[in-house]
């Protein structure tokens, strides 16, 4: 796909990704005070800073930092980010740019990491490649993710791949296998080695041998975009100069041997990724999206009633707990969910203990999705209740009727179109949650893998773009299509109100 | 004659509201009690009060020597025990429900309904949704779905306000002779002292939330039609 063809996908990705990831489309006019903006991994984030608080101190430009996963950071490099230089964990990538012309002059490797296997502080763990079929599941990064495509070479070059195929728990980045190491839902996982001794609570079991997978080393190139050639090449060439090495060294990179992109391999060999399929994404998001909806009847029906009719002690706690999720970055409410339902706390034991695990399950998708939608839920439900006018029910009352009758006879059905209203708001919300469903639930084809999860794991991805645009047009006519049919129900429900009002 | 079986009622009640306390006392032995005040002088809320719906009351109410309220010793019988057929000044038919459903809302049988649809002039609307219908259909039907949950006491507030002067004197008749027959006691407010006249046999004066027994109330004898 020609490099222009791109435009309309970033911005869609940008979207997709939230403001952070489209931050670095507008950079300032090239002048003299013109700060260098650095698109970078984002397992170098911690040592990065270190580097150019040294390069500033010699003088050199102030440089701002854009982290993120390599394969995000490219398409928007070649998207047209007024960016100066491009810091990738791969070199595929680096190749990807010069492919489209983005690039102005030679690579230079920077830093190495390791690929190493971790395991919740205070276990055991395996101490070779050929041991890690005994601990069950094995987290690793997404097939997209370098550090995801490293691991799935390293354990297919000591001959393990096949047999952990299936046990594989993919995350979307590097972290996530950490978090769910660290918190013991998964025994081991596969991560660089300067993220492993960044987290206290995991322990480092083995590092795979250099030769089992690609070499993993950092790629800085000055890039095309650049208002300042000059000052990208100074900046890439400082990382690669003694003061950056010790920075790097003190971070538990290693130095790498190569110092241009030309005595690199060609390109790494990698097990064949699987590519998420359209037909499993649609089913899994719908039948997550219903079954989230038809769970949450209940509870929303009964808490917008509870908080439009009731008054009690701590309504508004009530109210504030429901309404969370609509404000927390759903990334957050994953975090917390896993934290009670995670295979580790005390409710997601009881849970297990009854074949109900939560992490990592279409359960865990449903569940994200329901909390995640139930404040368009409850809110819904709760103004189709407000607007039922209390006479009705009072006057229900007077008739013989007492209050549990009177709410199926008259509240209810009332409230009904209005509630209807809200259950598709929340089916809407399901179809496109992504941010606690990656953390509960993991990215898992033909399980947890939704639509907004294979657009996700295709986006980053060089191939499959075509595919992309079959998702996202189911994506836009679902969503779009759930909207239409909340508009039309809360018309209804607003014709319903006003029907016996006119007198 | 009704008088002779019901026991009358009477009530001392306070309601604390943000301007000023409500206090409704009156005690009275007829079985048709007419209450006239201007707009805002808690009329509507002495219906609900005897109704049960009024939460904030507090006090006592003894109707047919039954407590319905005494919020010292605790006692308030909820509005489904007290069985009261209560027309609202604004009709409020149950907008989801057909004419003939909301007759019926309360279990009546079906013939029954039509009866009482016959003589309030509403058989025709049977299968109507309350939106369809004019403000006085919509009164007579509210009212035909009170007297149709075989009520202890009929609340009426300002039952004909949406109807023409000869359609006001029938249903005022109709309504007294049900009163009658089925030995019904009614509770009817209004700013129009003409619907006391027609139907009340003792008159009240709701002024600046006291209320008087009318000076110029003259009994009336009950079994004769006006």
């Amino acid at each position: 796909m020609p490099a222009l063809g791109l435009g309309p996908l970033m911005l869609l990705m940008g979207l997709v990704l939230g403001p952070g990831a489209s931050l670095t489309a507008q950079a300032p006019p090239a002048s003299e005070s013109r700060e260098l903006l650095v698109l970078a991994a984002s397992s170098l984030s911690d040592v990065l800073p270190a580097i150019a608080s040294a390069w500033e101190g010699q003088g050199g430009r102030p440089v701002r930092f854009s982290f993120d996963a390599t394969s995000r950071l490219a398409p928007q490099a070649v998207a047209g980010a007024q960016a100066d230089v491009f810091v990738s964990a791969d070199a595929q990538w680096v190749h990807w740019l010069e492919d489209r012309a983005a690039t102005r002059g030679a690579a230079r490797a920077v830093a190495k990491n390791e690929l190493v296997v971790v395991v919740p502080r205070g276990s055991t763990g395996p101490s070779q490649a050929g041991d890690l079929e005994r601990f069950g599941r094995v987290a690793l990064a997404g097939e997209n993710v370098p550090a995801g495509r490293y691991a799935r070479a390293a354990l297919a070059s000591s001959g393990v791949w096949d047999n952990l195929r299936d046990r594989v728990i993919s995350g979307g980045s590097v972290r996530s296998v950490l978090e769910w190491v660290a918190r013991g839902e998964v025994p081991v996982g596969v991560v660089y080695r300067t993220d492993a001794v960044a987290e206290p609570a995991v322990t480092v079991a083995f590092a795979f041998d250099e030769d089992t997978h690609p070499p993993i080393d950092y790629w800085a190139v000055p890039l095309a975009a650049s208002p300042d050639a000059e000052a990208a090449r100074a900046f890439v060439n400082f990382m690669t100069g003694s003061e950056a090495a010790r920075l790097f060294l003190a971070a538990r990179f290693s130095l790498p041997a190569a110092p241009t992109l030309q005595t690199m391999s060609a390109r790494a060999e990698v097990p064949e990724a699987t590519l998420p399929s359209v037909g499993s994404a649609v089913r899994l998001s719908l039948l997550i999206a219903f079954a989230a909806t038809l769970i949450g009847l209940v509870p929303a029906v009964g808490l917008g009633w509870l908080l439009a009719r009731r008054d009690f002690r701590g309504k508004a706690l009530v109210s504030t707990a429901v309404l969370a999720p609509l404000v927390m970055p759903p990334v957050v409410t994953g975090f917390l969910l896993l934290s009670v339902l995670g295979t580790q706390a005390p409710l997601g034991r009881v849970l297990s203990s009854l074949g109900l695990p939560v992490p990592f399950t279409i359960l865990g998708a449903t569940i994200a999705a329901l909390i995640v939608g139930l404040p368009l839920y409850v809110l819904s439900a709760r103004g189709a209740f407000e607007a039922v006018d209390p006479l009705y029910e009072e006057l229900s009352w007077t008739l013989g009727v007492p209050p549990r009758q009177t709410f199926f006879r008259i509240s209810l059905p009332l409230a009904l179109p209005g509630v209807a209203a809200g259950a598709i708001l929340a089916f809407a919300r399901a179809l496109g949650e992504f941010g606690a469903t990656v953390v509960v639930a993991g990215n898992i084809e033909g399980s947890t893998r939704t639509i907004a999860l294979a657009v996700y794991t295709l986006l980053e991805s060089p191939s499959g773009r075509e595919t992309t645009w079959v998702l996202v047009g189911a994506s836009v006519a679902l969503s779009l299509g759930a909207l239409l049919g909340f508009e039309m129900l809360s018309r209804r429900q607003r014709r319903r109100m006003e029907d016996d009002r006119g007198r | 004659m009704v008088g002779d079986r019901f026991g009358g009622w009477t009530m001392d009640v306070t309601l604390p509201l943000s301007a000023r306390d409500l206090r409704l006392t009156l005690r009275t032995g007829s079985s048709r009690v007419g209450i006239v005040g201007p707009s805002g002088a808690g009329k509507s809320t002495l219906l609900r009060v005897l109704a049960g719906v009024e939460r904030r009351a507090l006090g006592r109410l003894v109707v047919d020597s039954e407590v319905w309220l005494d919020s010292e010793a605790g006692i308030s019988l909820p509005p489904w025990e007290r069985k009261v057929g209560w027309v609202p000044q604004e009709p409020s038919l149950f907008p989801h429900l057909t004419v003939l459903e909301n007759l019926a809302y309360s279990g009546s049988p079906l013939d029954r309904v039509r009866e009482v649809a016959a003589r309030l002039e509403v058989e025709v609307l049977l299968d109507r949704r309350p939106r369809r219908l004019s403000g006085g259909e919509r009164q007579r039907v509210a009212l035909g779905r009170a007297l149709l949950s075989a009520p202890r006491l009929l609340l009426l507030d300002e039952p004909f306000s949406a109807l023409d002067r000869p359609l006001r004197v029938k249903l005022a008749r109709e309504v007294r002779s049900w009163s009658t027959e089925h030995e019904v006691p009614l509770v009817l407010v209004s700013h129009d002292e003409e619907d006391t006249e027609n139907l009340a046999d003792e008159r009240w004066h709701l002024v600046e939330g006291v209320l008087e027994l009318s000076p110029s109330h003259q009994p009336r004898g009950s079994d004769s039609p006006t």
